[in-house]
């Protein structure tokens, strides 16, 4: 057994090569995946059950599936469905690049949308029946006292799937992507060296992590800042 | 619909896959979770960053990634370890069944370790000093006492982490082994009809995870069946 020094410093920029393409993953799902979350969030508190038993399908099937049907549901499948062919959707479809942005940002809306939720139901009532009393109307409670509340709240439980995803975007080498994953996994297949090759990645994903982590962590801390106890 | 009838008994023998492997893992995943969490309330320094470098390692590195390694780790560890008495042996690997099982349970086992150290510690210490008081051996305080506390406090997380194993199974089929994701693909050869076959690898993914949910709830009731109001 031995370890292909050579090799691994070979390899680690040919695979920071694809890290670009994480990025783009990552942050394009991430930031549409947030805005997909919002709206699921508030159809679901609505109180309209025609608005809410729709969310709550969509959330029961995009959770309860595996990311990785998903993306092939959307990247092999959906190309059978004529009138998808005919769609305005067609160019972004028709691209793996195009089919893993959707496929993720359908994915992690989902669970997103109920870490929110878990932060609105975490807000407590008193504050939102003093807005009331003030003179507030429901708009203003959920815009000025539900919503920075609950994002404090749910914020701990948004960075773990700000994580999740950052590792989702690694099955986008499953449908052709060329991203860190993918050029890992066709180094592998031409040098036949994984350990070398899947070890340092790990090293290169576990930095991402803790990046996230860290970012994460100074927000929480800026925005816990009025009841951090004076040292 | 009509494409799928020739496939059935596939697709059924494919569900039985996904349940061997679930099966399977979810042992694995209990027993490296307390372990895990064994070494990480224990005093020993060496145990405690073992098991301190394993939960960081396995959840923040992404899923596919630690298959890929272990499988074709293994296969090249394995070959020369073989070679090493037989040089005819050109390949050996460990079956796909075994090597994708021992990874996903290391990754829910990573995060199965949190859980259960967050439950032991929830247990009440009156307890514990309670059956030191009555002269309980420190096995039998862990498996009458420590252990019935611990899983009420860990359930609800924990069915989380079986539906993550349920869902994981599915990444396997990328090293090849004849689970429905492995059954698709070969009806999508002779159909040509992805998006069906793949549609009906969703719902059974759906499916099991419904049985998962439902099951946690009926063993989070009879966990908590000393704790219901009498009528």
């Amino acid at each position: 057994m031995s370890f292909d020094i050579a090799l691994i410093v070979e390899s680690i920029p040919e695979m920071l090569g694809g890290i670009g393409l994480t990025f783009q993953l990552l942050f394009l799902s991430g930031a549409l995946g947030l805005v997909l979350a919002v709206v699921l969030l508030l159809m679901r508190i609505s109180g309209r059950w025609y608005l809410a038993v729709p969310t709550m399908v969509y959330i029961y099937v995009f959770r309860g599936t595996p990311i990785l049907v998903q993306i092939f549901i959307i990247y092999y499948g959906l190309p059978q469905l004529e009138f998808v062919r005919e769609s305005v959707f067609w160019p972004i479809l028709r691209e793996p690049f195009g089919c893993a942005i959707v496929a993720l940002t359908l994915n992690t809306g989902a669970y997103v949308s109920e870490i929110l939720r878990g932060g609105v139901l975490g807000v407590d009532r008193g504050l939102k029946e003093a807005g009331a009393a003030l003179g507030l109307s429901i708009r203003q409670r959920f815009v000025y006292i539900t919503a920075p509340i609950a994002i404090r709240l749910a914020l701990p439980a948004y960075s773990n799937d700000v994580i999740s995803l950052m590792k989702s975007t690694a099955l986008a080498s499953t449908i052709t992507l060329l991203d860190m994953m993918g050029i890992a996994r066709t180094i592998v297949a031409e040098t036949y060296a994984p350990y070398e090759v899947f070890l340092s990645l790990m090293v290169i994903y576990l930095i991402l992590t803790w990046i996230i982590q860290r970012t994460f962590g100074l927000i929480e801390r800026r925005l816990s800042r009025h009841i951090r106890s004076e040292v | 619909m009509e494409a799928i009838s020739g496939w059935w008994d596939d697709f059924f023998w494919g569900s039985v896959v996904i349940l061997q492997i679930f099966v399977v893992a979810l042992i694995m995943t209990v027993l490296f979770g307390l372990i895990g969490a064994a070494a990480k309330l224990s005093n020993n320094r060496v145990a405690k960053s073992i098991a301190g470098a394993y939960t960081v390692v396995f959840r923040g590195t992404p899923e596919i990634l630690v298959l890929l390694l272990i499988y074709f780790g293994s296969a090249v560890t394995l070959t020369q370890i073989a070679q090493a008495f037989d040089p005819e042996i050109k390949f050996m690997d460990l079956p796909p069944f075994w090597a994708g099982s021992l990874a996903i349970a290391l990754i829910v086992g990573s995060y199965a370790t949190e859980t259960f150290r967050g439950a032991f510690l929830g247990v009440e210490p009156g307890q514990v000093e309670a059956a030191r008081a009555l002269g309980l051996s420190n096995f039998q305080t862990f498996v009458y006492v420590r252990i019935p506390a611990m899983w009420r406090l860990a359930l609800p997380p924990f069915g989380n982490h079986m539906l993550s194993l349920i869902k994981d199974t599915a990444l396997i089929s990328i090293i090849g082994t004849q689970e429905t994701l492995f059954v698709a693909e070969q009806a999508i050869g002779t159909t040509g009809k992805p998006f069906t076959m793949y549609i009906l690898v969703g719902l059974i993914y759906l499916g099991f995870s419904t049985v998962i949910t439902l099951a946690v709830m009926v063993l989070e009731k009879y966990a908590n069946r000393h704790l219901e109001v009498g009528r």
